[in-house]
C-alpha cells in the first residue's frame, strides 16, 4: 500500500529582514531593506503507513512547526514534494483540510463565548459530518474523554484539562485520516495528560487514523510512539523505532548496587564506579564488553549484596545528547544502523 | 462523485452567522448599554438641530422636520453598519490564529462575511426597541412603501460597500499587522465625508461636489436622501448605478488584495 504521508526533499526558506541595531539603524532599515534568507527546512524525505503514530521531534526553532504547516497545506515548501493522502496539500488546501484533524495544545479552535458543544455542532456543519455519524462519535468521545459534565458549559469557563480534551473531541468528529499533534499535552497534570494520552491510543488502535505527534514531552512519545523522527536544523536526523535509537545510545547502562556494609574497596573489573553514597554505588558499564548479568555475578562474587536496580537510559537523556552533540551512528553497531536514517 | 449542492455549500457559513448572533447576544448589558446612548443620541440630535435652524436660515431643500429624520436614520443604520464583522481578519492575523483557520475546508471571505453578518443581524434586532425609543423623542418622517423598497434595496447595496471597506482595511493587517491608524482614518472619512454626521448637501460648491462622487457616499448618503426625499425619484437609478458602480470596484479590489494577502500567508508563513 502506497504511504499515507509521503515527503522527497522538502525545504523552506523565508526571507527575513535584516534590522540593524539602534536609531541610526532603524532609520536605515526603513529605506534600505536587505534581507537575510532562513532556512527552516532543509531536505526532509519521509514517509508514513497508514495507522503509524510517529513523535515527530526537535528542539526549538528545529521546523516542526514549518513542516506540520507545510503537510496542512496552509505554507507552500520552496521546493521539494509532499503528498498526503493522494493530494499535494497547498494544491489543494480545503480538500487536503477535509482529511485532517489538528490540535494544539497552545491554542484552541474552540468558541471561547460558546458552551462547547456549539463548537462541535459548527465542526459538524463544516466537514459534513452526517448527523447520525455525528452523534455515533459524540457519544464516543464523550465516554471516552468523559465530556458530559462540561459539555454545556461556555470554553472560557473550562480548565486547561477539560479544554484540551474539548479540542480533541473537536478535532476527531469529522473522522480524519491524519491528525497533526502539536504538543498538546502542554501544561497538563499527570491525570489529564494520562487521559490524552490514552485517548490517542484507542483513536489510533480502534480508528486507524494516522498521528504525527509534536512534542518536547518524551513521556508522550515513550507511551505512544515507536517509532520517531528526529529533526535539528531543518534537518532530519533520526528516523527510526524508538528502541533501536535507545540500543544505539544506551551502550552505557547503569548498575546500582546496594552492600550490606560500607566496603572500604567497591571497584569491580569491566565497570566503572559513577558515584558512590554509603553503602549504595553507582557503576558505569558498556553492555558490549560485560552483559549486566556477568557483571551482577562479579560483584556478587566479591562483596555481600542486599540489592541491585539497572537503570535503562531514558529517551529524554538520548534525546538531549543528541540535540548538544549531532546524531551520530555508533560504528559498532552495523546491525542497528539498517534502520537510521533513510 | 460530488455533486454541486449549494445547501450542502452554504452550510458551515449559516452555522458561522448563527454562532456569530449567538455569541454577541451573550453580551446582554452591551445591548442594553448600547440601545441607552443612542436613545441618548437621538435626543442630543434633536437639541442640536432645532437649535441650529433656530439660529440660522434653513437651507432650503431640507426642512427640520427632514433633517430631523436624516439625523435619526443615520444613526439608526449605524448600528448595522457600524458593526465590523471583518475585524477578526486583525485579530487572527495578528494572534496567528489565521493559520487554524485555514486549516478547516472554509472558504475564508466568506466565512468573515457571516461573522459579520451574524453579528449584524443582531444588532439589526437592538434596532427596534431603539427606534420605538427615538419616536418618543423625535417625530420622524415615514415616507410611502414604494420608496422604503427603494431606501431599502439602498441601503443593502451601501451594506455590501462598507463591508468590503472595511475588509480591504482590514487586509491591511496582514502587511502591517496593526490597523488602528488606518481604521481611525477610514471611520472618521465614511461618517463625515459619507454623509453619517451631517447631509452631504450641507458641504459647500466644489467640495460638495467632490464628496457626492467619493465611494463613502454610497454608504450612509445615497440610501438617506432616498428616504427623506431630498434625491428626486429621477435620480434614484443613477445614484444606485454608482453604488453597484463602488460595490463591484471594492469588490474586485478586496478579491486581489485577498489573493496577494493569502499568498503572503503561505509563502511567508503569515
Amino acid at each position: 500500500m502506497a504511504p499515507i504521508i509521503r515527503t522527497h526533499e522538502l525545504r523552506k526558506v523565508f526571507k527575513a529582514l535584516e534590522r540593524t541595531p539602534g536609531v541610526a539603524g532603524t532609520l536605515k532599515t526603513l529605506f534600505s531593506r536587505t534581507y537575510v534568507e532562513r532556512v527552516a527546512v532543509e531536505g526532509v524525505t519521509m514517509s508514513l503507513e497508514a495507522g503509524e503514530l510517529v513523535g515527530y521531534i526537535g528542539p526549538n526553532g528545529a521546523g516542526k512547526s514549518t513542516t506540520i504547516k507545510m503537510l496542512t497545506g496552509i505554507l507552500v515548501p520552496s521546493s521539494g514534494e509532499i503528498v498526503v493522502a493522494g493530494l499535494v496539500p497547498y494544491h489543494e488546501r480545503k480538500r487536503n483540510a477535509r482529511n485532517i484533524g489538528v490540535v494544539f495544545g497552545q491554542r484552541s479552535q474552540l468558541y471561547w463565548d460558546l458552551p462547547l458543544i456549539e463548537s462541535f455542532e459548527l465542526l459538524r456543519a463544516i466537514y459534513h459530518v452526517p448527523h447520525d455519524r455525528y452523534r455515533q462519535n459524540l457519544a464516543a468521545f464523550s465516554k471516552l474523554l468523559d465530556l458530559d459534565s462540561f459539555i454545556k458549559t461556555p470554553v472560557r469557563q473550562l480548565s486547561l484539562g477539560q479544554r484540551m480534551r474539548g479540542d480533541f473531541a473537536a478535532a476527531m468528529l469529522h473522522d480524519p485520516k491524519i491528525v497533526y499533534l502539536d504538543e498538546p499535552t502542554i501544561g497538563l497534570d499527570l491525570v489529564a495528560k494520562e487521559a490524552i494520552r490514552t485517548f490517542i491510543a484507542e483513536v489510533n488502535r480502534e480508528r486507524g487514523a494516522t498521528f504525527i505527534l509534536t512534542t518536547h514531552d518524551l513521556a508522550d512519545v515513550e507511551r505512544l510512539c515507536r517509532r520517531i523522527v528526529l529533526i535539528d536544523h531543518g534537518r532530519l536526523v533520526y528516523d527510526g523505532e524508538v528502541e533501536t535509537l535507545k540500543e544505539q545510545y544506551g551502550t552505557h547502562r547503569t548498575l546500582v548496587v546496594e552492600f550490606s556494609e560500607n566496603c572500604a574497596e567497591v571497584a569491580v573489573e569491566g565497570a566503572e564506579v559513577e558515584s558512590r553514597e554509603g553503602a549504595t554505588v553507582r557503576y558505569k558499564f558498556d553492555r558490549r564488553t560485560i552483559s549486566a548479568d556477568q557483571l551482577i555475578r562479579r560483584v556478587a562474587d566479591l562483596y555481600a549484596i542486599n540489592d541491585v536496580t539497572l537503570e535503562e537510559p531514558e529517551l529524554e537523556s538520548i534525546i538531549r545528547r543528541i540535540y548538544l552533540e549531532g546524531y551520530a551512528e555508533p560504528e559498532t553497531s552495523p546491525a542497528a544502523a539498517g534502520s537510521t536514517a533513510r | 462523485m460530488v455533486a454541486f449542492a449549494p445547501g450542502r455549500f452554504i452550510e458551515p457559513y449559516v452555522e458561522f452567522a448563527r454562532k456569530a448572533f449567538s455569541r454577541e447576544a451573550t453580551y446582554r448589558f452591551e445591548v442594553l448599554t448600547s440601545i441607552g446612548s443612542l436613545v441618548l443620541r437621538v435626543y442630543l440630535l434633536r437639541s442640536v438641530w432645532t437649535a441650529l435652524y433656530a439660529q440660522n436660515a434653513a437651507p432650503a431643500d431640507i426642512p427640520l422636520h427632514s433633517m430631523l429624520t436624516y439625523a435619526t436614520v443615520a444613526l439608526l443604520m449605524s448600528l448595522i453598519l457600524e458593526v465590523d464583522g471583518t475585524r477578526i481578519i486583525r485579530d487572527k492575523v495578528r494572534e496567528g490564529t489565521i493559520a487554524t483557520d485555514l486549516m478547516k475546508p472554509i472558504d475564508l471571505p466568506l466565512y468573515f462575511f457571516s461573522e459579520g453578518f451574524g453579528q449584524t443581524a443582531f444588532h439589526a434586532l437592538t434596532i427596534l426597541p431603539s427606534l420605538l425609543l427615538a419616536l418618543l423623542f423625535v417625530h420622524i418622517d415615514v415616507p410611502g412603501i414604494g420608496t422604503l423598497a427603494v431606501f431599502g434595496c439602498s441601503f443593502v447595496l451601501g451594506y455590501f460597500v462598507n463591508f468590503f471597506l472595511n475588509f480591504l482595511m482590514n487586509s491591511v493587517a496582514f502587511w502591517t499587522l496593526e490597523t488602528f491608524a488606518i481604521q481611525l482614518m477610514v471611520r472618521w472619512a465614511s461618517d463625515f465625508l459619507g454623509g453619517q454626521l451631517l447631509p452631504l448637501t450641507f458641504f459647500p460648491g466644489a467640495l460638495g461636489w467632490i464628496v457626492e462622487r467619493l465611494p463613502f457616499a454610497a454608504v450612509y448618503s445615497t440610501p438617506l436622501r432616498i428616504y427623506i426625499g431630498e434625491l428626486p425619484q429621477s435620480a434614484w437609478a443613477g445614484a444606485m448605478a454608482a453604488q453597484v458602480l463602488w460595490l463591484a470596484l471594492f469588490a474586485l479590489l478586496s478579491f486581489v488584495v485577498w489573493r496577494a494577502a493569502s499568498r503572503r500567508v503561505v509563502v511567508q508563513g503569515g
